[in-house]
Formats: C-alpha cells, structure tokens, sequence
C-alpha cells in the first residue's frame, strides 16, 4: 500500500517537473480556489445590475468594464468559472460512472455483452457529440440539468472503450486469473483485482475529458443552448459580447481567455500525464523482466 | 473497389437506422406532447384534433416511424412549422453555403498546417520545432467561437479590413465579394483544421522518418526533397488519415460554431435557429442531414485509405 503511495507521489513529482504542467496545474489551482471562495473572500457580486453604467470600459471601480445591465465583468468571469468548472466535472463523473462499468463488462465477460454494449457504444461515438446535445436539449429545454446530462453522455463512449481495452490487457494476467480460480465473484474481480491496475488511462482521460466537457459547455451556452441566464457562463457571455462588439470591444476578450487558459492547462496536463504514466509502466515492466 | 465502397455503406445501415429512432423519437419525449410542441399553447381543440389527424398521432407508433422513415428516405422530411415550407428545401438552400465554407476551411487548414508538420518533423526536438508544437496547441486548444471573436475585433471592428458579419456569395458568381465574406470565417475554421495537420502528420512524419527505406533512400543520394515528398509522405499519410476521420466530428462542430459567430447562412445556423423557435421537423431534418453526410465524409475517409496503402484488401 504505502508502495503505491510512493509510485504515485513519484509520477506527480514528474509530472511536475515539466514546466508546461507545472504552470497548467498552478493556474487550475488557483482559479478553482478562487471560484470556489469568491462568494465569502471577494467583494464582487455577479448579478448586481449598476443601470448607470452599462458596458464601461475597463477602469478603476469595475477592472474589466460592464456588461449591457451594469454587472460587473471580472465577477461574472470568476463566477463563471465556477459555472464551467462544476457542469465539467458533473459531467465527467456521469460519463466516468456509467462507461466505465460498460468497459469492465465487456472486456470481461467478452462474447454477447462484449458486442451488444460496444455497438451501443459505436453508435453513440458515431454522432457529432455537439449535435447529440444540441438534440437532447432542444428536447429536454434548457436548464443547467440538460447541459451537464448532454455533456456527460457525449463522454460515456471514450471511458468504455479506454477501459475495455485495458481490461482485455489484463483479463488473461495471472492474478486475475487466480482470483478467479480462488472463487472470488465476477463482480469482485472487476472492481478489486482489474479496476485497480487499469487505473492510469482512466485518469488521464479524466483530464482530457473535462477539458472537451469546458469547451463544449461553452460552445452550448455560445450557441444559446446551453445553461440559461442569469447564471454567468464563459459561453454566454461570449454569445452576448459579440452583440457589442462596437460599443465595447473589451466585453468578449476577458472571458475568451479565461476558457482558453482553462482547456489549455487541462490539455498540456493531460498529455503530459499521459507520457509519465507511459514511462512508469515500461519501467514498472522492465523491473519485472 | 466497388464493392468495397458499397459493403462500407452497408455497414451504415445499422447506424443510421438507430439514429433515425433516436431522431424520430426525440419529438415524443419533449415535455408535453409534440402537439402541443407544433401548434403552440394557445391553440384550440379543432387545431390539436387537426394536427393529431395530420401528423398521423392517432395511429400505431410502429405505423407512425415507418411513415416518417419512409418519407425521409425519399427526402420528405416533413414542413417547418414557422415558414411552412417543405424542410428539404430549407436545408437544400443553404447547402452551398456550407461547402463553401467547409473547403475554404480545409484549404486554409492544408496551407497553413503541412508546411509546419513537414518542418517540424525534419527538424525534431529544434526551437523551431517546438515553437511550431506550441503554435499548433494553441490552434487545436484556443476555442473555434473566442478566436472569431478576436479576428473580427481586429478585421472588422478596429481595422474596417472585412465585414464583421459574413453572407454567402456563390465564389463563381462573384470572386472577390466571396472572398471578403469567406476570408474571416474560413481562417477561424480552418486555424483548427491547421492544428489537426500540424500535430498529427508531423507525429506520423516522425514515425515513418526512422524507417529503414529512408535511410536507403538517402544513401542512394536522393534529394531531401525527393525523400520525403515521394517516400515518406505517401507512407505518412495512412496513420494520419486514420486521425482526420476520427477529427471529423470536430470539424462538423467547428462549422456549426463557425456559423454563429459569423452569422453565415449555412445549415449550422439553420439547426441553431430551428431549435431557437422549437420548429421541431425542420430540427429533426437538419440534424438527420447533418448526420448522413457525417457518415458519409467517413466512409469517404475509408476508401481513401484504401485507396492510398493498397496493401489493405477491400474485404
């Protein structure tokens, strides 16, 4: 046990050690820190309408100017944030939660549920994922329940087949055989023996995914589909920036690069835990060699 | 060839067929009913009767989804509820568009993305190369919507270069009013296309460079030229192609997102506006349609790959 605690905290430190990764997880840190505090810590309020002063330019009393009803910018980007960073992870954990047991079924058991589930799962990769929510939602309405439901479906595919594959790796290892012939259940052997080991791919889809669940909440709520307002999102503010490109050219640069950094950081995280992982399990298998 | 070609469009059947219930039956589960969807909260009982008898509601589901498939199939697919005309036509006027945007786009994305995947990967672990790397994150990592935002701001709003909004004017028609319309939209689209060729055919260059037929290639005096534009490119094509069919659902998103920022006619905007008033057959028939060129652009992409390594057998 401690042993693996060990490895683990070995590959986070070399993870760290790139500088791309170090900089991607210190700005995710702080922007979830500071969303997640901004309503206790920080003196802004992201609904409060100043009618006065509708889409300032940035100055000194709102940093990054006003919106078209006076609300202040800089809040409703850090609210907005949070927004993002809950219906990603909300999604992420439904599409976690549901293809990863499809992966460990099929790759287990193989034969008919093997087919039957993959081909499920095929038709579901077969669709555009952002026509497949706009469907959904021009069915079920808009509401913050429908955007994370269609963002998390769209993910369901690419957990089953990244934990199929790692479970037919395993399936015929020694262990999980001999789990198998001591008599442990089928469910035992998935969850206990196979899950455990196939854990690093997982993860670091994980990290991708929720960087493709970020840009495809936003790209929804810039389509005019996606959680409705007055809830701040990055998306929609976009959507309504772009109506006031002319009166205030400001409006849509901030929250833009607020949702790039964000998909930047989670993408060169994941990749960069992708080669580490990697490099941990050749090494892990040279040792047994 | 041929029967290779007609037994991959076999395999779409299922698919298709599968998604046309899903399609269909996305009416049924919006919350109410699809008459009170189609004729509105206000209507009176002679109108819900008249839809009912209409639409065909008061009989069998299987007798219901087999009218509609069946009309589909011939390219009946239904009337808008807001303009009352057939959704075909709808769709069918604003395929033009679309194209025209899709191949600027590809376009843009070749010009821009081969050069620096042929760069980058005759030249691995160089500053070039890892600025190129960085440049091409960026173009598949900066969102479509955001980066035709800020070239509009800088075009449009600051510049007064390129309309800020873009119209579909036919490239034959009229050359350069085409251009002035296309250019914005097309660099913003096809920026992430770039992306896409930079990153994974510089990671499949690299892979085919290390192989011996290279080094012999170069040893027999070849020029570097010659050497990767004949030898390694073909080679380095196949794993790529492999990457842009399974890019191509972006590329159908990034068109779609691509529409709304420039408010450009095409079918994208057709669906967004479609779904904005709940005109339910023109969204049904717009995703179906989307959805079987989808299909189609990747059974293309199959029987390029064919076409390209003949060492696949058309089985």
């Amino acid at each position: 046990m401690s042993g693996s605690w060990q490895r683990t905290r070995a590959a986070a430190w070399r993870v760290l050690a790139h500088p791309g990764a170090l900089i991607s997880v210190a700005y995710l840190a702080v922007t979830i820190c500071v969303s997640l505090t901004a309503q206790w810590l920080l003196p802004i309020d992201p609904l409060y309408q100043d009618l006065a002063s509708t889409l300032e330019p940035p100055g000194a009393t709102y940093w990054f100017g006003t919106d078209e009803l006076g609300r202040d910018i800089l809040a409703r980007v850090i609210y907005g944030a949070r927004t993002s960073l809950l219906t990603a992870g909300g999604a992420v954990v439904i599409a976690a939660a549901i293809g990863v047991p499809i992966g460990l079924i099929a790759g287990y058991f193989g034969g008919w549920r093997d087919t039957i589930l993959m081909r499920i799962v095929d038709v579901l990769l077969a669709l555009p994922g952002i026509l497949f929510a706009m469907a959904l939602i021009a069915v079920l309405g808009r509401s913050q329940a429908a955007a994370l439901v269609a963002v998390g479906i769209t993910g369901i595919p690419s957990f089953a087949r990244i934990t199929r594959a790692q479970v037919l790796s395993l399936r015929q290892r020694d262990f999980v055989l001999a789990v198998e012939a001591l008599g442990g259940t089928a469910a035992y052997n998935m969850f206990r023996t196979v899950l455990p080991n196939a854990w690093s791919p997982i993860l670091v889809q994980v990290v991708i995914l929720s960087s493709v669940a970020i840009l495809l909440e936003a790209a929804l709520a810039f389509l005019g589909v996606g959680i409705p307002p007055p809830t701040p999102s990055w998306g929609e503010m976009l959507r309504t920036g772009k109506s006031y490109l002319y009166e205030a050219p400001t409006y849509a640069i901030l929250p833009g690069l607020a949702l790039t950094l964000t998909i930047l950081s989670l993408d060169t995280l994941g990749r960069t835990l992708a080669t580490v992982l990697e490099d941990r399990r050749e090494v892990v298998e040279d040792e047994a060699q | 060839m041929t029967s290779y070609i007609l037994r991959r469009l076999a395999q779409l059947v299922p698919v298709l067929f599968l998604a046309s219930i899903g399609i269909w039956a996305m009416v049924y589960a919006v919350p109410g009913s699809p008459v009170g969807a189609i004729v509105g909260e206000n209507a009176t009982p002679e109108q819900i009767a008249d839809t009912i008898q209409r639409l065909g509601l008061d009989r069998p589901f299987y007798e219901q989804y087999w009218s509609w498939l069946s009309g589909a199939v011939l390219g009946d697919l239904g009337e808008s509820i807001q303009s009352r005309e057939p959704v075909l036509d709808l769709i069918l006027t604003r395929v033009p568009a679309t194209i025209q945007l899709g191949l600027a786009a590809i376009l843009v994305g070749l010009v821009l993305g081969v050069p620096v995947a042929v760069v980058s990967a005759l030249v691995p672990g160089s500053l070039i190369d890892r600025m190129l790397s960085g440049w091409s994150a960026l173009a598949l990592g900066v969102p479509t919507f955001w980066l035709g935002i800020l070239l509009i701001l800088l075009f449009g709003v600051q510049l007064h270069w390129l309309p800020s909004v873009s119209t579909y004017i036919p490239f034959f028609e009229d050359p350069v009013g085409a251009l002035e319309n296309l250019l914005l939209p097309a660099l913003t689209l096809g920026t992430y296309v770039s992306g896409i060729f930079a990153r994974f055919l510089r990671a499949s260059l690299l892979g085919e460079l290390k192989a011996d037929y290279v080094r012999t290639a170069r040893s027999k005096g070849l020029r570097e030229r010659d050497v990767v534009g004949r030898h390694v490119m073909r080679n380095a094509l196949l794993p790529f192609v492999t990457i842009v069919g399974l890019m191509l659902a972006a590329f159908v998103g990034g068109t779609v997102v691509t529409e709304a920022v420039f408010t450009y006619p095409g079918i994208g905007r057709l669906l967004i506006q479609a779904i904005g008033v709940r005109d339910y057959p023109l969204i049904q028939g717009c995703i179906l349609f989307v959805l079987v060129i989808y299909v189609l652009m990747n059974v293309l992409v199959d029987v390029l790959y064919a076409y390209i390594d003949p060492r696949i057998e058309y089985r």
